[in-house]
Protein backbone atom coordinates (compact mmCIF):
# COMPACT_ATOMS: atom_id res chain seq x y z
CA UNK A 1 0.00 0.00 0.00
CA UNK A 2 1.28 3.81 -0.47
CA UNK A 3 2.31 5.71 2.34
CA UNK A 4 0.61 8.05 1.06
CA UNK A 5 -2.89 7.62 -0.45
CA UNK A 6 -5.30 10.78 -1.26
CA UNK A 7 -8.64 9.23 -2.77
CA UNK A 8 -11.03 11.19 -4.33
CA UNK A 9 -10.11 14.37 -2.70
CA UNK A 10 -12.44 17.49 -3.22
CA UNK A 11 -11.92 21.11 -1.74
CA UNK A 12 -14.69 23.52 -2.52
CA UNK A 13 -14.90 27.05 -1.26
CA UNK A 14 -18.68 27.90 -1.67
CA UNK A 15 -18.70 27.62 -5.21
CA UNK A 16 -15.23 27.35 -6.33
CA UNK A 17 -14.22 24.29 -6.72
CA UNK A 18 -10.22 24.35 -6.11
CA UNK A 19 -9.72 20.39 -5.98
CA UNK A 20 -11.77 18.12 -8.06
CA UNK A 21 -11.45 14.20 -6.93
CA UNK A 22 -7.69 14.26 -7.09
CA UNK A 23 -5.84 10.80 -6.49
CA UNK A 24 -2.53 10.57 -5.86
CA UNK A 25 -0.52 7.55 -3.65
CA UNK A 26 3.12 8.15 -3.05
CA UNK A 27 5.17 5.45 -1.98
CA UNK A 28 7.42 5.21 0.92
CA UNK A 29 10.93 6.59 -0.06
CA UNK A 30 9.22 8.17 -3.38
CA UNK A 31 9.93 11.86 -4.88
CA UNK A 32 7.19 12.73 -6.83
CA UNK A 33 6.42 16.27 -8.48
CA UNK A 34 3.21 18.10 -8.50
CA UNK A 35 3.14 20.44 -11.15
CA UNK A 36 0.40 22.82 -12.95
CA UNK A 37 -0.15 26.15 -13.71
CA UNK A 38 -1.73 28.87 -11.44
CA UNK A 39 -4.51 27.94 -9.29
CA UNK A 40 -4.64 24.59 -10.60
CA UNK A 41 -4.92 23.50 -6.87
CA UNK A 42 -1.65 21.99 -5.97
CA UNK A 43 -0.97 24.33 -3.02
CA UNK A 44 -4.88 23.66 -1.85
CA UNK A 45 -3.68 20.06 -1.88
CA UNK A 46 -0.58 20.60 0.18
CA UNK A 47 -3.14 22.88 2.51
CA UNK A 48 -5.44 19.45 2.85
CA UNK A 49 -2.63 17.07 3.43
CA UNK A 50 -1.17 19.29 6.14
CA UNK A 51 -4.39 19.90 7.29
CA UNK A 52 -4.72 23.70 6.98
CA UNK A 53 -8.43 23.00 5.52
CA UNK A 54 -10.63 20.12 5.94
CA UNK A 55 -11.30 18.05 2.67
CA UNK A 56 -14.92 18.95 1.21
CA UNK A 57 -15.31 15.05 0.61
CA UNK A 58 -12.43 12.02 -0.18
CA UNK A 59 -9.72 10.46 2.40
CA UNK A 60 -6.32 11.29 2.87
CA UNK A 61 -4.14 8.62 4.26
CA UNK A 62 -0.48 8.43 5.66
CA UNK A 63 0.82 4.65 6.25
CA UNK A 64 -3.22 3.80 6.26
CA UNK A 65 -4.22 6.13 8.93
CA UNK A 66 -6.68 8.64 8.07
CA UNK A 67 -5.11 12.00 8.53
CA UNK A 68 -8.04 14.14 6.74
CA UNK A 69 -9.24 17.03 8.40
CA UNK A 70 -7.10 16.72 11.45
CA UNK A 71 -5.36 20.04 13.33
CA UNK A 72 -2.02 20.66 11.25
CA UNK A 73 0.00 20.44 14.99
CA UNK A 74 -1.86 16.65 15.11
CA UNK A 75 -0.94 15.86 11.32
CA UNK A 76 2.44 17.09 12.35
CA UNK A 77 3.25 14.60 15.02
CA UNK A 78 2.35 11.90 12.36
CA UNK A 79 5.38 12.98 10.76
CA UNK A 80 4.37 15.39 7.50
CA UNK A 81 6.42 18.69 7.62
CA UNK A 82 5.86 21.68 4.82
CA UNK A 83 7.51 24.33 3.19
CA UNK A 84 5.69 27.41 2.43
CA UNK A 85 5.23 29.14 -1.38
CA UNK A 86 5.64 32.64 0.37
CA UNK A 87 8.19 31.81 3.05
CA UNK A 88 7.00 31.74 6.45
CA UNK A 89 9.55 31.84 8.50
CA UNK A 90 9.62 33.52 12.05
CA UNK A 91 10.53 36.60 11.01
CA UNK A 92 11.99 38.24 14.24
CA UNK A 93 13.55 35.23 15.88
CA UNK A 94 17.04 34.06 14.36
CA UNK A 95 17.70 31.10 12.27
CA UNK A 96 18.86 28.85 15.41
CA UNK A 97 15.31 29.84 16.97
CA UNK A 98 13.68 28.91 13.67
CA UNK A 99 15.00 25.49 14.61
CA UNK A 100 14.74 25.31 18.11
CA UNK A 101 11.16 26.26 18.18
CA UNK A 102 10.56 23.44 15.94
CA UNK A 103 12.57 21.21 18.00
CA UNK A 104 11.48 21.88 21.44
CA UNK A 105 8.13 23.78 20.60
CA UNK A 106 5.92 21.21 20.25
CA UNK A 107 6.62 19.42 23.39
CA UNK A 108 6.97 22.48 25.43
CA UNK A 109 8.09 21.91 29.15
CA UNK A 110 5.42 23.86 31.05
CA UNK A 111 6.64 24.23 34.40
CA UNK A 112 9.86 22.56 34.31
CA UNK A 113 11.19 25.51 32.14
CA UNK A 114 10.45 27.96 35.57
CA UNK A 115 12.53 25.51 37.52
CA UNK A 116 15.04 24.53 35.37
CA UNK A 117 16.56 21.15 36.63
CA UNK A 118 19.42 19.19 35.45
CA UNK A 119 17.31 17.48 33.40
CA UNK A 120 15.90 20.47 31.14
CA UNK A 121 19.14 21.84 31.10
CA UNK A 122 20.12 18.59 29.39
CA UNK A 123 17.29 18.61 26.95
CA UNK A 124 17.80 22.32 26.03
CA UNK A 125 21.64 21.66 25.48
CA UNK A 126 20.48 18.69 22.88
CA UNK A 127 18.26 20.77 21.51
CA UNK A 128 20.36 23.59 20.65
CA UNK A 129 23.30 21.24 19.40
CA UNK A 130 21.23 19.03 17.18
CA UNK A 131 19.52 22.64 15.68
CA UNK A 132 23.10 23.76 15.25
CA UNK A 133 23.79 20.21 13.25
CA UNK A 134 20.75 21.07 11.22
CA UNK A 135 21.88 24.61 10.35
CA UNK A 136 24.69 23.21 9.15
CA UNK A 137 23.65 20.49 7.28
CA UNK A 138 22.06 23.33 5.16
CA UNK A 139 25.08 24.99 4.97
CA UNK A 140 23.92 27.56 7.32
CA UNK A 141 25.47 27.50 10.63
CA UNK A 142 27.51 30.98 9.81
CA UNK A 143 24.26 32.33 9.93
CA UNK A 144 22.68 30.64 13.17
CA UNK A 145 22.17 33.63 14.88
CA UNK A 146 21.43 36.01 12.31
CA UNK A 147 18.00 37.07 12.26
CA UNK A 148 15.82 35.14 9.97
CA UNK A 149 14.40 38.24 7.91
CA UNK A 150 18.40 39.59 7.44
CA UNK A 151 18.72 36.61 5.75
CA UNK A 152 19.42 36.28 2.30
CA UNK A 153 16.50 34.83 -0.35
CA UNK A 154 18.39 32.01 -0.56
CA UNK A 155 19.21 31.27 3.10
CA UNK A 156 15.73 31.71 3.76
CA UNK A 157 14.16 28.92 1.84
CA UNK A 158 16.88 27.14 2.88
CA UNK A 159 16.37 27.61 6.68
CA UNK A 160 12.75 26.71 6.02
CA UNK A 161 13.38 23.10 5.20
CA UNK A 162 15.58 22.90 8.26
CA UNK A 163 13.03 23.95 10.35
CA UNK A 164 10.73 21.60 8.47
CA UNK A 165 13.36 18.97 9.17
CA UNK A 166 13.55 19.52 12.95
CA UNK A 167 10.34 18.13 13.06
CA UNK A 168 11.74 14.49 12.36
CA UNK A 169 8.86 14.50 9.02
CA UNK A 170 8.82 11.18 7.26
CA UNK A 171 6.95 12.74 4.68
CA UNK A 172 8.52 16.45 3.40
CA UNK A 173 5.75 18.26 1.20
CA UNK A 174 8.23 21.64 -0.22
CA UNK A 175 5.89 24.10 -1.87
CA UNK A 176 7.79 26.06 -4.70
CA UNK A 177 11.18 25.41 -3.05
CA UNK A 178 12.46 26.80 -6.51
CA UNK A 179 10.48 29.84 -6.73
CA UNK A 180 12.68 32.83 -7.95
CA UNK A 181 16.12 30.93 -7.83
CA UNK A 182 18.45 31.18 -11.24
CA UNK A 183 19.38 27.96 -12.93
CA UNK A 184 22.66 27.49 -10.82
CA UNK A 185 20.70 27.82 -7.60
CA UNK A 186 17.67 25.35 -8.81
CA UNK A 187 20.70 22.94 -9.72
CA UNK A 188 21.90 23.33 -6.44
CA UNK A 189 18.75 22.57 -4.74
CA UNK A 190 18.06 19.67 -6.81
CA UNK A 191 21.49 18.22 -5.70
CA UNK A 192 20.04 18.89 -1.95
CA UNK A 193 16.58 17.60 -2.44
CA UNK A 194 18.12 14.24 -3.85
CA UNK A 195 20.46 14.21 -0.63
CA UNK A 196 18.12 15.34 2.16
CA UNK A 197 16.00 12.12 0.62
CA UNK A 198 18.73 9.92 0.60
CA UNK A 199 19.81 11.50 4.37
CA UNK A 200 16.95 11.67 6.06
CA UNK A 201 15.08 8.36 4.68
CA UNK A 202 11.81 11.04 3.08
CA UNK A 203 9.36 10.78 1.26
CA UNK A 204 9.27 13.92 -0.83
CA UNK A 205 6.10 15.84 -2.40
CA UNK A 206 7.59 19.00 -4.27
CA UNK A 207 5.43 21.38 -6.15
CA UNK A 208 6.73 23.78 -9.44
CA UNK A 209 5.37 25.35 -12.12
CA UNK A 210 8.30 23.72 -14.93
CA UNK A 211 8.56 19.96 -15.74
CA UNK A 212 12.25 20.68 -16.60
CA UNK A 213 13.19 21.23 -13.34
CA UNK A 214 11.94 18.09 -12.09
CA UNK A 215 12.68 16.62 -14.85
CA UNK A 216 16.04 14.74 -13.66
CA UNK A 217 15.38 14.56 -9.87
CA UNK A 218 11.37 13.16 -9.52
CA UNK A 219 10.39 9.47 -10.85
CA UNK A 220 6.79 10.42 -11.34
CA UNK A 221 5.02 13.86 -11.92
CA UNK A 222 1.48 14.82 -11.31
CA UNK A 223 -0.36 17.28 -13.15
CA UNK A 224 -2.85 19.81 -11.71
CA UNK A 225 -5.13 21.42 -14.26
CA UNK A 226 -8.47 23.62 -12.72
CA UNK A 227 -8.02 21.01 -9.52
CA UNK A 228 -8.57 17.81 -11.93
CA UNK A 229 -5.39 15.89 -12.37
CA UNK A 230 -4.73 15.43 -16.28
CA UNK A 231 -1.48 13.38 -16.05
CA UNK A 232 0.21 11.22 -13.50
CA UNK A 233 3.23 9.19 -15.13
CA UNK A 234 7.29 9.91 -15.25
CA UNK A 235 8.51 12.93 -16.65
CA UNK A 236 9.78 12.05 -19.90
CA UNK A 237 6.06 10.93 -20.75
CA UNK A 238 4.30 13.88 -18.76
CA UNK A 239 6.48 15.89 -20.59
CA UNK A 240 5.16 14.81 -24.36
CA UNK A 241 1.14 14.45 -22.86
CA UNK A 242 -0.95 15.99 -25.14
CA UNK A 243 -3.37 17.44 -22.21
CA UNK A 244 -0.58 18.37 -20.09
CA UNK A 245 0.76 20.83 -23.71
CA UNK A 246 -3.00 21.93 -23.93
CA UNK A 247 -2.93 23.30 -19.95
CA UNK A 248 0.13 25.29 -20.50
CA UNK A 249 0.35 26.60 -24.15
CA UNK A 250 -3.34 26.68 -25.11
CA UNK A 251 -5.27 24.17 -27.36
CA UNK A 252 -4.12 25.24 -30.78
CA UNK A 253 -0.44 25.15 -29.91
CA UNK A 254 2.08 22.60 -31.33
CA UNK A 255 2.95 19.65 -29.30
CA UNK A 256 6.80 20.20 -29.54
CA UNK A 257 6.27 23.83 -27.93
CA UNK A 258 6.17 22.32 -24.58
CA UNK A 259 9.21 21.42 -22.63
CA UNK B 1 23.53 25.10 44.54
CA UNK B 2 26.61 26.74 43.20
CA UNK B 3 28.26 29.72 45.09
CA UNK B 4 27.28 32.34 42.86
CA UNK B 5 23.74 30.74 43.44
CA UNK B 6 23.79 31.18 47.14
CA UNK B 7 25.84 34.53 46.93
CA UNK B 8 22.66 35.57 44.24
CA UNK B 9 19.99 34.19 47.23
CA UNK B 10 22.02 36.26 49.94
CA UNK B 11 21.46 39.47 47.73
CA UNK B 12 18.33 38.71 47.31
CA UNK B 13 17.37 38.47 51.36
CA UNK B 14 19.28 41.11 51.90
CA UNK B 15 17.37 43.48 49.66
CA UNK B 16 14.10 42.13 50.76
CA UNK B 17 15.22 42.88 54.38
CA UNK B 18 16.45 46.52 53.29
CA UNK B 19 12.46 46.88 51.54
CA UNK B 20 11.10 45.08 54.94
CA UNK B 21 12.03 47.76 57.09
CA UNK B 22 12.05 50.93 54.63
CA UNK B 23 8.63 51.98 55.48
CA UNK B 24 9.88 52.64 59.46
CA UNK B 25 12.31 55.62 57.32
CA UNK B 26 10.45 56.67 54.40
CA UNK B 27 7.32 59.32 54.32
CA UNK B 28 4.42 57.18 53.77
CA UNK B 29 3.61 58.58 50.50
CA UNK B 30 6.98 57.34 49.16
CA UNK B 31 5.88 54.03 50.44
CA UNK B 32 2.19 53.93 49.11
CA UNK B 33 4.29 54.79 45.58
CA UNK B 34 6.88 52.43 45.74
CA UNK B 35 4.03 49.63 46.67
CA UNK B 36 2.16 51.00 43.51
CA UNK B 37 5.17 51.18 41.34
CA UNK B 38 5.70 47.01 42.35
CA UNK B 39 2.36 46.20 41.92
CA UNK B 40 2.40 47.73 38.04
CA UNK B 41 5.53 46.08 37.45
CA UNK B 42 3.70 42.64 38.07
CA UNK B 43 0.48 43.61 36.11
CA UNK B 44 2.50 45.08 33.07
CA UNK B 45 4.76 41.68 33.56
CA UNK B 46 2.28 39.31 32.98
CA UNK B 47 0.44 41.34 30.21
CA UNK B 48 3.76 41.02 28.36
CA UNK B 49 3.41 37.45 28.46
CA UNK B 50 -0.21 37.62 26.30
CA UNK B 51 0.71 41.04 24.37
CA UNK B 52 4.30 40.73 23.78
CA UNK B 53 5.61 37.47 23.17
CA UNK B 54 2.57 35.49 22.19
CA UNK B 55 1.37 38.53 20.15
CA UNK B 56 -2.74 38.11 21.60
CA UNK B 57 -3.96 41.56 21.99
CA UNK B 58 -5.39 41.16 25.00
CA UNK B 59 -6.82 44.37 26.86
CA UNK B 60 -8.99 43.26 29.68
CA UNK B 61 -6.42 43.00 31.84
CA UNK B 62 -7.89 45.26 34.83
CA UNK B 63 -10.93 42.56 35.05
CA UNK B 64 -8.52 39.68 36.43
CA UNK B 65 -6.46 42.07 38.31
CA UNK B 66 -9.57 43.41 40.04
CA UNK B 67 -11.11 39.70 40.52
CA UNK B 68 -7.77 38.97 42.30
CA UNK B 69 -8.21 41.63 44.44
CA UNK B 70 -11.65 41.15 45.50
CA UNK B 71 -11.24 37.62 45.85
CA UNK B 72 -8.16 38.12 48.39
CA UNK B 73 -9.82 40.34 50.00
CA UNK B 74 -12.98 38.79 50.48
CA UNK B 75 -10.62 35.66 51.41
CA UNK B 76 -9.05 37.82 53.96
CA UNK B 77 -11.89 39.43 55.13
CA UNK B 78 -14.37 35.61 56.22
CA UNK B 79 -11.58 34.05 56.43
CA UNK B 80 -7.97 35.81 57.36
CA UNK B 81 -8.94 35.38 60.84
CA UNK B 82 -9.14 31.84 61.36
CA UNK B 83 -6.04 31.27 59.12
CA UNK B 84 -3.81 34.05 61.50
CA UNK B 85 -5.48 31.75 64.47
CA UNK B 86 -4.38 28.64 63.01
CA UNK B 87 -0.54 30.16 62.25
CA UNK B 88 0.00 31.80 65.66
CA UNK B 89 -1.44 28.84 67.41
CA UNK B 90 2.32 27.46 66.45
CA UNK B 91 4.28 30.22 65.65
CA UNK B 92 4.94 34.03 67.03
CA UNK B 93 2.46 36.27 66.07
CA UNK B 94 5.01 38.43 63.74
CA UNK B 95 5.87 35.12 61.87
CA UNK B 96 2.28 34.11 61.12
CA UNK B 97 1.47 37.42 59.99
CA UNK B 98 3.78 36.80 57.76
CA UNK B 99 3.29 33.56 56.86
CA UNK B 100 -0.31 34.60 56.17
CA UNK B 101 0.28 36.73 53.16
CA UNK B 102 0.65 34.15 50.42
CA UNK B 103 -2.31 32.93 51.11
CA UNK B 104 -4.58 35.46 49.96
CA UNK B 105 -2.06 36.30 47.09
CA UNK B 106 -2.89 32.57 45.70
CA UNK B 107 -6.15 32.67 46.12
CA UNK B 108 -6.69 36.18 44.00
CA UNK B 109 -3.79 34.60 41.60
CA UNK B 110 -6.07 31.19 41.35
CA UNK B 111 -9.87 32.58 41.03
CA UNK B 112 -8.39 35.14 38.29
CA UNK B 113 -6.25 32.08 36.31
CA UNK B 114 -9.91 30.55 36.38
CA UNK B 115 -11.50 33.04 35.11
CA UNK B 116 -8.85 33.73 32.72
CA UNK B 117 -9.34 30.14 31.27
CA UNK B 118 -13.40 30.75 30.75
CA UNK B 119 -12.63 33.55 28.85
CA UNK B 120 -9.42 31.97 27.37
CA UNK B 121 -10.99 29.07 25.76
CA UNK B 122 -13.75 31.28 23.69
CA UNK B 123 -12.13 34.44 23.03
CA UNK B 124 -8.61 33.10 21.63
CA UNK B 125 -10.58 31.72 18.70
CA UNK B 126 -10.88 35.24 17.71
CA UNK B 127 -7.91 37.46 16.38
CA UNK B 128 -6.53 41.09 16.20
CA UNK B 129 -9.05 43.48 16.90
CA UNK B 130 -12.02 41.40 17.74
CA UNK B 131 -9.41 39.43 20.55
CA UNK B 132 -8.58 42.74 21.80
CA UNK B 133 -13.15 43.62 21.89
CA UNK B 134 -13.61 40.28 23.33
CA UNK B 135 -11.43 40.81 26.27
CA UNK B 136 -12.52 44.26 27.05
CA UNK B 137 -16.11 43.19 27.48
CA UNK B 138 -14.71 40.40 29.43
CA UNK B 139 -12.79 42.70 31.85
CA UNK B 140 -15.77 44.79 31.78
CA UNK B 141 -18.20 42.11 32.79
CA UNK B 142 -15.91 41.02 35.33
CA UNK B 143 -16.18 44.98 36.70
CA UNK B 144 -19.61 44.91 36.59
CA UNK B 145 -20.49 41.67 37.95
CA UNK B 146 -18.56 42.48 41.16
CA UNK B 147 -19.95 45.92 41.49
CA UNK B 148 -22.93 43.66 41.96
CA UNK B 149 -22.23 41.32 44.91
CA UNK B 150 -23.05 42.96 48.26
CA UNK B 151 -21.05 40.49 50.56
CA UNK B 152 -17.69 42.47 48.40
CA UNK B 153 -19.40 46.30 49.27
CA UNK B 154 -20.76 46.37 46.20
CA UNK B 155 -21.25 50.26 45.03
CA UNK B 156 -19.29 50.91 48.52
CA UNK B 157 -16.13 49.69 48.03
CA UNK B 158 -14.59 46.93 50.39
CA UNK B 159 -12.09 47.55 53.37
CA UNK B 160 -9.83 45.28 54.86
CA UNK B 161 -10.84 46.52 58.01
CA UNK B 162 -14.73 44.90 58.21
CA UNK B 163 -16.91 44.59 61.10
CA UNK B 164 -16.85 41.18 60.17
CA UNK B 165 -13.44 40.56 62.48
CA UNK B 166 -13.17 43.92 64.11
CA UNK B 167 -9.56 44.54 65.36
CA UNK B 168 -8.20 42.00 62.82
CA UNK B 169 -5.84 44.08 60.67
CA UNK B 170 -4.78 42.42 57.50
CA UNK B 171 -3.27 45.34 55.58
CA UNK B 172 0.07 44.49 54.28
CA UNK B 173 2.55 47.54 54.83
CA UNK B 174 5.73 45.84 53.40
CA UNK B 175 7.27 46.83 50.50
CA UNK B 176 9.01 43.73 50.26
CA UNK B 177 6.32 41.40 50.03
CA UNK B 178 4.95 43.68 46.58
CA UNK B 179 8.80 43.59 45.51
CA UNK B 180 9.41 39.97 46.31
CA UNK B 181 6.34 38.89 44.29
CA UNK B 182 7.21 41.22 41.06
CA UNK B 183 10.72 39.86 41.02
CA UNK B 184 9.08 36.34 41.44
CA UNK B 185 6.33 36.88 38.65
CA UNK B 186 9.33 38.43 36.10
CA UNK B 187 11.43 35.23 36.91
CA UNK B 188 8.99 32.65 36.35
CA UNK B 189 7.62 34.67 33.21
CA UNK B 190 11.41 35.44 31.68
CA UNK B 191 12.08 31.55 32.33
CA UNK B 192 8.84 30.53 30.67
CA UNK B 193 9.15 32.39 27.58
CA UNK B 194 13.07 32.33 27.01
CA UNK B 195 13.61 28.59 26.99
CA UNK B 196 13.42 26.31 24.11
CA UNK B 197 10.14 25.04 24.93
CA UNK B 198 8.79 28.70 25.26
CA UNK B 199 9.62 29.43 22.03
CA UNK B 200 6.65 28.50 20.98
CA UNK B 201 4.93 31.56 22.43
CA UNK B 202 6.94 33.62 20.56
CA UNK B 203 6.59 31.03 17.21
CA UNK B 204 2.80 31.53 17.46
CA UNK B 205 3.21 35.08 17.60
CA UNK B 206 5.31 35.73 14.85
CA UNK B 207 3.74 32.84 12.23
CA UNK B 208 0.42 30.97 13.49
CA UNK B 209 -0.18 29.24 10.56
CA UNK B 210 3.80 27.93 10.32
CA UNK B 211 4.06 27.07 13.95
CA UNK B 212 1.07 25.00 13.81
CA UNK B 213 2.48 23.07 10.85
CA UNK B 214 5.43 22.28 12.85
CA UNK B 215 3.51 20.62 15.58
CA UNK B 216 3.09 23.25 18.17
CA UNK B 217 -0.74 23.78 19.37
CA UNK B 218 -1.13 27.12 19.07
CA UNK B 219 -4.85 27.47 20.94
CA UNK B 220 -2.99 25.54 23.78
CA UNK B 221 0.05 27.47 23.98
CA UNK B 222 -2.06 31.28 23.52
CA UNK B 223 -4.63 29.22 26.27
CA UNK B 224 -1.95 28.99 28.67
CA UNK B 225 -0.06 32.26 28.27
CA UNK B 226 -3.62 33.56 29.21
CA UNK B 227 -3.70 31.31 31.92
CA UNK B 228 -0.24 32.30 33.48
CA UNK B 229 -0.97 36.07 32.44
CA UNK B 230 -4.12 35.85 34.61
CA UNK B 231 -2.58 34.52 37.65
CA UNK B 232 -0.02 37.03 38.05
CA UNK B 233 -2.74 39.83 37.13
CA UNK B 234 -4.94 38.55 39.63
CA UNK B 235 -1.62 38.16 42.18
CA UNK B 236 -0.64 42.06 41.46
CA UNK B 237 -4.70 42.67 42.39
CA UNK B 238 -4.53 40.60 45.53
CA UNK B 239 -1.15 42.98 46.04
CA UNK B 240 -3.25 45.77 45.43
CA UNK B 241 -6.07 45.18 47.88
CA UNK B 242 -3.38 44.19 50.40
CA UNK B 243 -1.15 47.32 50.42
CA UNK B 244 -4.00 49.81 49.92
CA UNK B 245 -6.47 48.07 52.41
CA UNK B 246 -9.67 49.09 50.85
CA UNK B 247 -10.54 49.05 46.90
CA UNK B 248 -13.53 49.49 44.66
CA UNK B 249 -14.49 48.36 41.39
CA UNK B 250 -13.35 52.00 39.90
CA UNK B 251 -9.94 51.10 40.04
CA UNK B 252 -9.99 47.87 37.51
CA UNK B 253 -12.09 49.49 34.98
CA UNK B 254 -10.93 49.59 31.42
CA UNK B 255 -8.94 52.63 32.13
CA UNK B 256 -6.66 50.58 34.34
CA UNK B 257 -6.52 47.76 31.36
CA UNK B 258 -5.27 50.50 29.06
CA UNK B 259 -2.79 51.88 31.32
CA UNK B 260 -1.43 48.19 31.53
CA UNK B 261 -1.48 48.17 27.79
CA UNK B 262 0.64 51.32 27.58
CA UNK B 263 3.32 50.30 30.11
CA UNK B 264 3.60 47.17 27.69
CA UNK B 265 3.41 48.25 24.30
CA UNK B 266 5.67 51.88 25.52
CA UNK B 267 8.58 49.48 27.03
CA UNK B 268 8.31 47.66 23.96
CA UNK B 269 6.01 44.16 23.03
CA UNK B 270 8.46 41.61 23.38
CA UNK B 271 10.51 42.99 26.28
CA UNK B 272 9.93 42.51 30.36
CA UNK B 273 12.90 44.69 30.77
CA UNK B 274 10.91 47.40 28.85
CA UNK B 275 7.49 46.60 30.72
CA UNK B 276 8.65 46.56 33.84
CA UNK B 277 10.76 50.09 33.10
CA UNK B 278 8.34 51.83 31.59
CA UNK B 279 5.35 50.43 34.45
CA UNK B 280 7.70 52.11 37.26
CA UNK B 281 8.40 54.99 35.43
CA UNK B 282 4.96 55.98 34.03
CA UNK B 283 3.87 55.06 37.78
CA UNK B 284 6.16 57.44 39.09
CA UNK B 285 5.64 60.16 36.57
CA UNK B 286 2.65 61.28 37.63
CA UNK B 287 3.40 62.13 41.05
CA UNK B 288 6.96 63.56 40.27
CA UNK B 289 4.94 65.95 37.82
CA UNK B 290 2.87 67.20 40.81
CA UNK B 291 4.82 70.31 41.08
CA UNK B 292 3.43 71.15 37.74
CA UNK B 293 -0.28 71.25 38.73
CA UNK B 294 -2.54 70.84 35.79
CA UNK B 295 0.23 71.07 33.21
CA UNK B 296 1.54 67.40 34.26
CA UNK B 297 -1.54 65.50 32.20
CA UNK B 298 -0.48 67.36 29.24
CA UNK B 299 3.28 66.91 29.30
CA UNK B 300 2.54 62.85 30.40
CA UNK B 301 0.53 62.74 27.42
CA UNK B 302 3.14 64.60 25.54
CA UNK B 303 5.56 61.93 26.71
CA UNK B 304 3.38 59.20 25.06
CA UNK B 305 2.85 60.79 21.92
CA UNK B 306 6.84 61.64 21.48
CA UNK B 307 7.71 58.33 22.49
CA UNK B 308 5.50 56.73 20.07
CA UNK B 309 6.72 58.54 17.25
CA UNK B 310 10.61 58.47 18.07
CA UNK B 311 10.53 54.90 19.31
CA UNK B 312 7.57 53.48 17.69
CA UNK B 313 8.96 49.70 19.05
CA UNK B 314 8.92 50.79 22.40
CA UNK B 315 11.72 51.79 24.75
CA UNK B 316 13.54 48.75 24.34
CA UNK B 317 11.74 47.00 21.33
CA UNK B 318 12.30 43.28 21.95
CA UNK B 319 15.94 43.59 23.91
CA UNK B 320 16.21 42.70 27.41
CA UNK B 321 18.24 44.40 30.07
CA UNK B 322 20.48 42.85 32.63
CA UNK B 323 19.98 40.11 34.39
CA UNK B 324 16.84 39.38 32.12
CA UNK B 325 19.26 39.47 28.79
CA UNK B 326 21.08 36.70 30.21
CA UNK B 327 18.33 34.12 29.96
CA UNK B 328 17.41 35.60 26.64
CA UNK B 329 20.56 35.06 24.57
CA UNK B 330 20.78 31.20 24.15
CA UNK B 331 23.54 29.45 25.88
CA UNK B 332 27.11 29.84 24.14
CA UNK B 333 27.40 26.11 22.31
CA UNK B 334 29.29 23.90 25.78
CA UNK B 335 32.51 22.68 24.11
Amino acid sequence: MAFLEVSRLTVRFGGLTAVSQLDLSVDEGALVALIGPNGAGKTTAFNVITGVYAPTEGHVRLAGCEIGGASPHAISAHGVARTFQNIRLFRGLSALDNVRAALLGASRAGWRDVLRGAAWRSRERAGEAEARALLDELSLGPSADARADSLPYGEQRRLEIARALATKPKLLLLDEPAAGMNPAEKQALRELVAQLRRVHGLTIVLIDHDVSFVMNLCERVAVLDHGEKIADDVPAAVRRDPKVIEAYLGADSEAGAAG
Amino acid sequence: MSRTGWARLAGFGVALAALHFAPLALNPYFVTILARIGIAIVAAASLQLVNGFTGQFSIGHAGFMGLGAYASAAFSVYLGAAVLDALGGALPAGLARLLYFPFPLLVGGLVAAAAGLVVAVPALRLRGDYLAIATLGAGEIIRIAILNVDSVGGARGFSLASDVHPGVDLRFDSLAGVYGVAVIAIAAIARLVYAGGGLAFRAVREDETAAESLGIPTTRVKVEAFLVSSFFAGVAGALFAHSEGYIHTNSFSFVRSFEIVTFVVLGGLGSLSGAVLAAAVLTAAPELLRGLGEWRMILYAALLIATMILRPQGLLGQRELWPLSRLAAPDPPSS
